[in-house]
């Protein structure tokens, strides 16, 4: 039995498996969560000005990249069944922004656990690997990245698995 | 905002400034986009490993990209001081190496620094050069909390477009065959 009362019912490193999929399902994204998030984040005109983000590199008003990631880890804890009993995030590798998120687009796409060990340092955590793909409503990736995060190990004493 | 890519000196650490983290805006920041329950409840964050509530990770590295974002915009201001026309910064095709070392707890102050490792021009975006950018944050105790390796854009002063650049230029202008430039 886990140990921490909040997160018992959760999903546990025992409960996951590598290439187990989990849907984003959509957000829409308005002007207003565009501006509020730039203007406190990443304030460059082409996330704040209409006219100055038509002449940009990026032909339109869109959301700070960071802003798209910000929506994509929100999705996945939303959607991840069960809650993932989460020890917390290690780290991003491979952030790729691909496409620019507009004003109105809907965004999903997936998350797919591409790995999973057990921690050698500490038999409580396992440590997974989640490969995001977020797409916008015509199914194109707007972003990738990976995330490694800890997660609590049901039953601690069980033997690492092969490494 | 910011010099032209031509004047952007590598290896030189800018300090960024610093921030303190209140419990509001960590729980603000968590609850519309991080809302595990140790990042937005202090009491039941106690039952965490953390022992208390944390910023989420993602909150600590878009606080680095609003003290950068301010530093461009300042740059920006002293060479328009001086006369000088400032140049354009574009946006971040991408991010690696990403880590959090030491939790950000509510009152901890956190201080970024920026170096630009290395520099070299587009080859896929004529007239524009990538900038290879280190952030670094620590806290009050010097303790490394989070870094990062970033990608950023800076338009070149000295462009002189050839002729088949002039015509992707050209055609970049034209809605559709920007999208099919785009796609790579």
């Amino acid at each position: 039995m886990s140990a921490n009362p909040i997160t018992k019912d959760y999903s546990h490193f025992e409960d996951l498996h590598i290439g187990q999929v989990i849907d984003l399902g959509q957000t829409k994204v308005t002007k207003q969560m565009i501006v509020e998030f730039a203007s406190k984040f990443d304030p460059f005109p082409f996330h704040l000005d209409e006219e100055y983000a038509k002449k940009s590199l990026l032909g339109g008003l869109c959301a700070s990249g960071w802003h798209t990631a910000a929506l994509a880890i929100k999705a996945c804890l939303d959607n991840f069944p069960n809650k993932l009993a989460s020890g917390g995030g290690l780290g991003f590798e491979n952030i790729k922004w691909k496409k620019p998120l507009m004003v109105n687009d809907i965004i999903g796409g997936t998350v797919t656990i591409s790995n999973m060990r057990r921690s050698a340092s500490n038999p409580q955590w396992g440590i997974i690997t989640l490969n995001f793909d977020v797409c916008n409503q015509r199914g194109e990736t707007i972003m990738l990245m990976t995330l490694n995060n800890l997660v609590d190990v049901r039953n601690p004493s069980a033997k690492l698995e092969e490494a | 905002m910011t010099r032209w890519f031509e004047d952007i000196e590598i290896n030189k650490p800018i300090f960024l400034g610093s921030h303190k983290f209140s419990l509001e805006e960590i729980i603000e920041f968590n609850k519309q986009y991080d809302n595990q329950y140790f990042h937005i409840d202090p009491e039941l964050a106690k039952y965490s490993h953390f022992g208390g509530i944390i910023a989420s990770g993602w909150h600590t590295a878009c606080v680095g990209q609003r003290k950068m974002v301010d530093m461009l915009f300042a740059e920006e201001e002293r060479l328009i001081e001086e006369g000088k026309e400032p140049g354009v910064s574009g946006p971040s095709p991408g991010i690696n190496n990403m880590t959090f070392r030491t939790p950000v707890r509510p009152g901890d102050e956190v201080s970024y620094q920026l170096t630009i490792t290395s520099k070299r021009k587009s080859n896929s975006l004529p007239g524009w050069g990538l900038l290879f950018l280190e952030i670094k944050a620590t806290n009050q105790d010097n303790k490394l909390v989070y870094r990062a390796d970033i990608v950023g854009l800076s338009k070149l002063r000295d462009f002189k477009p050839n002729l088949k650049q002039k015509l992707a230029l050209l055609l970049m202008k034209i809605p559709l065959f920007r999208n099919l430039f785009r796609k790579k």
